[in-house]
């Protein structure tokens, strides 16, 4: 059975000051169902922090019951920064098996109604609590200490990193949906507020609310009207040693790697066929090793081909191009939907002034943690 | 909170982690299963109090708790025995927090819990 992407809801990612985590997940839903007429037998909602950010659970329930889908199973998928790619995951599985024929998956993150420690422990909590959180090491902390270890072993330059944040502003500039839509420069880069040395403020995604969604189904939902629909050609979710000191080589990510190889496995599509790719750009090195893991650079050299230009959007690999969690935005369970429905506006041509030229296939590629969890899924055009 | 914290103190107060019995590889964090050879066989171990610095970051932004310790030194520490620990730098000048550096463990106040007020008690590591 082929399953497809048949429609997808954004909210702009941002401060929401007006509306709950409910309301975003509902307006993103909405958008979704009216673009294709299909009853969705499943809502899968992608979330990793509704109890801390918005003192709420039971998402699936309580989106169903809002949305007067009466009856239908519903549910939440967690899986930290992945949460969004995961729920999808599961929904694609299930529809692509014919268990079910139509899923709308939901990722949502409120992430503002909260103080910013409350944020930061909140994303502490895909890290290890004894021995990560226990020590006072948030996520930004990991990230810087992977970032010193990836600039000092393989000789990268501050200015060089700065490329890749750089890049996803300049292409954030005419999205609609993102959070920041305001080109940098190295310089803005290098002398922001210090994070975790030597991650800067600009290294690292913003904090902000948002939602987004995605109708998944199969032929048997759908019947024989293609229009509007891009295929899911494979998908994979590879998990590695918990925490990044850990592995026997920090900078190898070897979750994303995995279900790289496994989802373009699935799609039987060989990687020179990959013409874009929204990468997870947490933090300026999450992207740039995330981009080595795939074989897109060689080691170490990741940054130095963004700073060529290789990933601009009329580049050889597009990478990130709505901005990508750095500008987009990365409301945390809500992302990996969102790089989803970014891909299927690139697929169908719907991507306005971000459009990539000449697309056949497109990647994306999510990760819960320093690459504890990764997933990865390959789309085209519908056949 | 405390008390999952306690639970494992001699983790945190004599840097117990485990040793596999079978292919002899050991862990900080002890693990379940071996990572090297996938022997459920484990023993609790010490593991040597010194080693080298293998990457280190200085965090400004702290985890709630954590306020008065700002900016916090933090690094991942590479023991003699190859396991790696994730711990605060302390007691050290900021110029000679740096990669290679020899640092060995030491027992320090890490928090005091929120709610109860209790001190808790863990590893840090000091260069030199």
């Amino acid at each position: 059975m082929k399953a497809y992407v048949a429609s997808v809801g954004l909210e702009k990612v941002g401060d929401h000051w007006s509306e709950s985590l409910l309301d975003l997940a509902v307006g993103a839903s909405l958008k979704a169902l009216d673009g294709r007429k299909v009853a969705p037998q499943q809502v899968i909602v992608g979330n990793m922090f509704s109890s801390a950010g918005a003192r709420q659970e039971h998402l699936g329930a309580l989106l169903a019951s809002s949305l007067g889908l009466k009856g239908i199973p519903a549910y939440k998928v967690e899986s930290a920064c992945a949460s969004g790619s995961t729920a999808f995951d599961v929904a694609y599985t299930m529809v692509k098996s014919g268990a079910i024929d139509s899923a709308l998956v939901v990722g949502v993150e409120k992430m503002r109604d909260v103080e910013p420690e409350e944020v930061s422990l909140a994303l502490a909590m895909a890290e290890s609590v004894e021995y990560t959180q226990f020590v006072g090491a948030s996520f930004a902390a990991l990230n810087g200490l992977l970032a010193r270890h990836y600039m000092e072993r393989e000789n990268v330059s501050r200015d060089e990193l700065s490329a890749l944040p750089v890049l996803s502003h300049a292409n954030a500039v005419t999205a609609e949906h993102a959070q920041f839509r305001k080109a940098i420069t190295p310089e803005v880069v290098a002398r922001s507020a210090m994070v975790a040395d030597p991650l800067r403020l600009f290294d690292c995604a913003p904090v902000g609310d948002g939602a987004a969604a995605a109708l998944v189904v199969n032929e048997n939902a759908i019947g024989r009207a293609k229009g509007g629909l891009v295929e899911i050609l494979g998908g994979a979710i590879a998990t590695t040693e918990f925490s990044v000191y850990e592995r026997k080589d920090m900078l190898r990510f070897e979750a994303t790697e995995t279900a790289f190889k496994r989802a373009l496995g699935q799609a039987r599509l060989p990687e020179s066929k990959v013409g874009l790719i929204e990468t997870h750009d947490a933090f300026s090195v999450v992207a740039a090793l995330s981009l080595e893991a795939m074989g897109v650079s060689k080691r170490g050299k990741a940054p130095s081909d963004a700073k060529e230009g290789r990933f601009n959007l009329d580049g050889d690999m597009p990478i990130n191009t709505f901005g990508g969690l750095k500008a987009r935005g990365h409301p945390v369970g809500a992302t990996g939907v969102y790089q989803i429905a970014e891909a299927y506006l690139q697929l169908t041509d719907a991507a306005g002034k971000n459009q990539a030229k000449d697309l056949e296939y497109a990647v994306t590629q999510n990760v819960g943690g320093l690459d504890t969890s990764a997933v990865v899924h390959v789309f085209g055009r519908a056949q | 909170m405390a008390i999952q914290f306690w639970r494992i103190r001699d983790r945190y107060y004599r840097l117990m982690g485990n040793r596999c019995d079978d292919c002899g590889a050991e862990f900080f964090p002890p693990v379940y299963r071996c990572r090297d050879c996938g022997s459920r066989h484990l023993a609790d171990k010490d593991m040597p109090r010194t080693g080298r610095i293998l990457t280190h970051t200085q965090l400004h932004e702290p985890l709630p708790g954590f306020e008065s310790q700002v900016p916090l030194n933090l690094a991942v520490i590479e023991l003699q025995n190859g396991a790696r620990v994730l711990a605060q730098i302390v007691d050290t000048p900021q110029e000679k927090i740096e990669t290679g550096a020899k640092a060995r463990a030491v027992i320090r106040r890490v928090q005091v819990d929120g709610d109860s007020g209790q001190i808790l008690y863990g590893y840090k590591f000091v260069v030199g």
